[in-house]
């Protein structure tokens, strides 16, 4: 038996073997992998079924809807019941849906829903789809025909950037921390007051949750959440103002389109433009236009492929927001805010005069740089309230120089602190998505931007901002809000919404009336307002304004902004003794702004004031 | 004086004086553990049905039961009748082989017939073909003229094997038919047969296997759980179900376990045939990796003691006899816990002493029966 002895030995290695076979695969599956098991086996028994929350709808301050909810019929197919019918069925549905069965069975095949969710084919199907699948149910096992609520535009394509669109939550959302709780099929707000307001519209959806065994029994039930629907927007927005400043900008555009431009030697080109129209005492925005502008019902049935170029490969961009998401030089708009600084940091007086020649150069430049007024003229000794009026540049060129001078003794960056003041250079704090918040060029700025500053920290850096131009930017809700507080004294937080009610009427939170006092007297204030009145009265916008029995102030500019044509700007503040609104227009590529945004804006106050105000189409070719 | 056996023992070589005790603790944990994974996979459903939830336990006790005296009563006499007698009691297994694919006399699920319906009670007659083909093969063995079998021996040995294993593997039951095949592949390997003649039986098996393909012996069921093992992702999901919650079941138990039953897929019953075949993912889950390697080691004890047994016996009879006992037990349990946690395909092998069935239990206590009796007596 010695050689069994051996043999049996052999036996017993193998015997070892399997059990270190055994016991290592035991590690790795219980140990190594057990939390992923562990899961696995909470997900097989566990189910939980979402009934959607109804979206809350947004209104104008007047309860007009601008967005509501309407009823698709969808399609949606149940696997589980589905069975080892699975072709006929969708060869069936195909057929009554003009669908080929391919489509359907990849539309089915998709991994976003557990087997047991149902899953939606179709959605937008007639009623007839309906009625069929309910006559002969024996041929659509598991396919079921729901109702699904979608966004609806009664105003059509109306303050299309302001509502913004919805859409399905994409992979990177899905992953962030502010939308956890939410599944890979739910619908979020992409743009507008919808993204911004997204966990007030959703709402809450319901759940149902079950223990089941492996035969899909349920063995328990736990307490059912009914879905609350979603809080109701009310906007500041006045609906009859948007559609005036829309269709006003889009005429306002296209009339400039006929305007022979000098300096470029072509018509300009007024490919976009922006309206606001604000509140000042609130901060509330009544209007806010952007143009070129788009459909956010395109977003409702998914776009078409030349919708989708339109949207996001036109250079056009129809999507984005003139009125906060870009920024230009504010132009000759800024200078009250310079003079005032001015007057503030003891650089002039409210009343003093200061000389305006046709040209400037700052003292003790040798590098031959020279600044000239926008007409080339000069126009002797003005004071505060004239330069405004004729929107003398050489004036602010001066202060720009003192400033640079005040700046390299002290280093404190009087200027651009004083013109933060009234919100430039930082966001508005709008209840928008993607809010750009425009520069306020300083020695900071400069070290960090070498390639757009070759020379660093010059004096023309100074004068230039002095008129609102170089780097200095601004969105046109910047500049509108700057104006309200030069209207108020008091700078407000613009808002697009007022109130979030729910489904019972109740209000939930009020938005807007976040003020602060600038630092700046009533004399300082109203002595500005006086001048800007004189703008529109003798000054660059009075040709426009001639026919007009408004009592408006305002001011215009016209920024460059090469290799393009200038930018045009005009604010208005109207009735200036008593303000209520500040109309504010951009144009870009517009050319002057006495040209083409004084005269959009003063037709909005005709209409808005229903004053009829004579005067030209299109303006003088002043600042 | 001990008659039982006819023969007379000196004092110290008295049967009794040598019984295993710590093979039958052994057994007797195993036993006991499996009653606790029988309670936990079974009572849910049975309480959904309105039954007592001990009633599968309570059968497998009386089973076990039985197991225990067919122990005790192997061990009375002397296992070398088992030698005398080898010749009928393979004739028996055969003939029981045949019978049972007689219609009206066996009964059949899903295609195979493989049981008899007496009293209540199935009986499985090929667990007890694996104990007659052990016995045949341990006279056979034992009777050969020369230390290294010959051709000849050897081809007589294979038809011998070949007789029950095709009667088995036609039922069909793959799980007993591989179970046989390691028994016998075991035995040679132990009797001494040449490598030679091992390697052309590893190609004739080989060309078999093929054949059976071919000629459709193996079910689709078969190809599927097959192909379920070889290539898991493209299986479709109905196949790969068991194996899955399996896996989950084993998976989530983690290190300690879900705790005794409180497993998920335990008391939810997502583990089909969990009471029988998949009786091990109780211990994985409930248990952990602690509870699984407990259960390995209660096997490891048992093998470890068939093993020494063959290697103490005086007798080749008993040292054959013990090792067909020993690769039974080892195969099973290897291919019944591999095919739980995914290391093996999917075959019906059920897992000795724990799975719930009747034959499967007392062909598993007459094994042990053999052990206990060599090695009572096995000196010369």
């Amino acid at each position: 038996m010695e050689r069994a002895g051996s043999r049996l030995r052999m036996l017993a290695f193998v015997v070892a073997f399997m059990f270190v076979a055994l016991s290592t695969r035991l590690w790795f599956l219980q140990v190594l992998a057990g939390p992923q098991h562990d899961r696995d086996a909470r997900d097989n028994s566990l189910r939980t079924v979402t009934t959607d929350a109804l979206r809350g709808d947004i209104v104008d301050r007047a309860g007009r809807r601008l967005v509501r909810n309407r009823i698709s019929l969808e399609v949606r197919i149940n696997r589980d019941e589905l069975g080892d019918d699975r072709e006929a069925t969708l060869a069936n549905l195909s057929e009554i849906l003009g669908v080929p069965a391919q489509d359907l069975g990849e539309a089915l095949d998709t991994k976003l829903y557990y087997s047991y969710q149902p899953v939606p084919v179709a959605e937008f199907v007639p009623e007839e789809v309906y009625f069929k699948i309910r006559e002969e149910p024996e041929k659509y096992p598991g396919v079921e025909v729901v109702e699904q609520s979608v966004r609806a535009y009664p105003q059509g394509s109306l303050a299309a950037h302001l509502v913004g669109w919805v859409g399905q939550i994409s992979a990177d959302e899905l992953d962030a921390p502010r939308f956890s709780g939410y599944g890979p099929s739910d619908t979020v707000g992409k743009a507008g007051v919808e993204a911004t307001y997204e966990r007030w519209l959703r709402g809450e959806p319901g759940e149902e949750r079950f223990l089941v065994n492996s035969d899909g029994e349920v063995l328990r039930e736990f307490d059912p959440k009914p879905p609350a629907p979603g809080h109701d927007l009310q906007m500041a927005l006045d609906l009859d103002v948007q559609r005036i400043a829309e269709q006003e900008l889009e005429a306002g555009v296209k009339r400039a389109r006929t305007v022979w431009d000098e300096s470029s030697g072509s018509s300009l080109a007024a490919n976009a433009g922006a309206v606001v129209v604000l509140d000042p005492k609130t901060g509330g925005i009544v209007a806010m236009a952007s143009w070129p502008t788009f459909r956010p019902s395109w977003f409702v049935r998914g776009l078409t492929e030349p919708q989708r170029e339109t949207l996001f490969e036109s250079p056009q961009a129809p999507m984005l927001n003139r009125a906060t998401q870009i920024t230009y030089a504010p132009g000759s708009t800024f200078k009250p805010f310079v003079a005032l600084a001015a007057v503030k940091e003891g650089l002039a007086s409210l009343g003093g005069y200061y000389d305006c020649p046709a040209e400037y150069v700052h003292p003790g430049d040798e590098s031959g740089a020279i600044f000239h007024n926008w007409d080339g003229t000069g126009a002797g000794t003005l004071s505060i309230a004239s330069g405004l009026k004729i929107s003398c540049d050489t004036q602010y060129y001066k202060w720009g120089s003192d400033f640079w001078f005040r700046d390299a003794a002290t280093n404190k960056e009087e200027l651009q602190r004083r013109v933060r003041q009234w919100g430039f250079g930082r966001d508005s704090g709008v209840d928008l998505p993607a809010e750009a918040s425009g520069t306020v060029p300083d020695r900071k700025y400069v070290a960090d931007h070498r390639s757009v500053y070759p020379d660093g920290w010059i004096p023309g850096i100074d004068i230039l901002l002095a008129i609102g131009s170089g780097e200095m930017k601004a969105t046109p809700l910047q500049v509108a809000q700057a104006y309200g507080a030069l209207a108020t004294g008091k700078l407000c937080r613009p808002h697009l919404v007022s109130r979030i009610e729910d489904g019972g009427g109740d209000v939930t939170k009020r938005v807007g009336g976040h003020c602060r006092k600038i630092p700046y007297t009533q004399a300082e204030l109203s002595y500005i307002r006086e001048a800007l009145r004189g703008v529109t009265e003798g000054g660059t916008a009075s040709t426009v304004f001639s026919g007009c029995p408004l009592d408006v102030a305002g001011k215009t500019g016209t920024a460059e902004r090469p290799p393009f044509q200038d930018t045009s700007w005009f604010a208005g503040v109207v009735p200036a003794e008593d303000p209520q609104y500040i109309v504010l227009a951009t144009v870009e590529q517009g050319g002057f702004g006495a040209e083409t945004a004084a005269p959009i804006v003063r037709n909005i106050m005709s209409r808005i004031y229903r004053v009829p105000c004579e005067g030209p189409e299109l303006g003088s070719s002043e600042d | 004086m001990d008659l039982v056996a006819g023969r007379v023992y000196a004092d110290e070589r008295r049967p009794i004086r040598h019984v295993d005790v710590f093979l039958l603790v052994v057994v007797g944990l195993l036993l006991l553990a499996g009653f606790f994974l029988l309670y936990s996979a079974t009572n849910q459903t049975l309480k959904q049905d309105h039954l007592d939830p001990f009633l599968r336990v309570n059968k497998q006790m009386v089973t076990a039961a039985i197991g225990i005296v067919l122990i005790l009563l192997m061990a009375t006499f002397d296992y070398r009748f088992l030698k005398v007698y080898a010749s009928f009691i393979y004739a028996g297994v055969v003939l029981s082989l045949i019978l049972v694919r007689v219609p009206f006399l066996g009964s059949s699920a899903a295609g195979a017939q493989r049981w008899f319906e007496v009293a209540g009670f199935q009986i499985t007659p090929s667990e007890f073909a694996k104990l007659g083909l052990i016995v045949m093969l341990a006279a056979s063995l034992s009777e050969l003229k020369h230390s290294v079998p010959t051709m000849q021996d050897v081809i007589r040995l294979c038809a011998i094997t070949l007789v029950p294993l095709i009667l088995v593997f036609t039922q069909p039951d793959i799980g007993t038919s591989i179970v046989m095949v390691a028994i016998a592949a075991g035995m040679f390997l132990v009797a001494g047969v040449r490598g030679r003649h091992l390697a052309s039986l590893v190609v004739i098996c080989l060309v078999l296997i093929a054949a059976a393909f071919q000629l459709g012996v193996i079910k689709t069921y078969q190809l599927d759980r097959l192909r379920a093992f070889l290539d898991r992702e493209n299986t479709p999901a109905d196949v790969r179900y068991n194996l899955d919650q399996a896996e989950i079941a084993v998976g989530s138990g983690g290190l300690i376990g879900q705790g005794y039953l409180h497993g998920r897929q335990t008391t939810l019953d997502y583990v089909p045939e969990q009471h029988t075949d998949f009786i091990f993912t109780v211990a994985g889950e409930e248990f952990g990796f602690v509870g699984a390697l407990f259960v390995l080691l209660l096997f490891a004890l048992l093998l470890w003691r068939a093993i020494r047994i063959a290697y103490l016996s005086k007798d080749p009879f008993g040292t054959y006899l013990a090792t067909g006992v020993a690769i039974m037990f080892a195969i099973q349990m290897f291919v019944n816990i591999g095919m739980v946690i995914g290391i093996m395909p999917i075959t019906g092998i059920p897992l000795p002493f724990l799975s719930y069935g009747g034959s499967s239990m007392l062909a598993s206590c007459l094994g042990v029966g053999i052990l206990l009796n060599v090695h009572m007596r096995r000196f010369k």
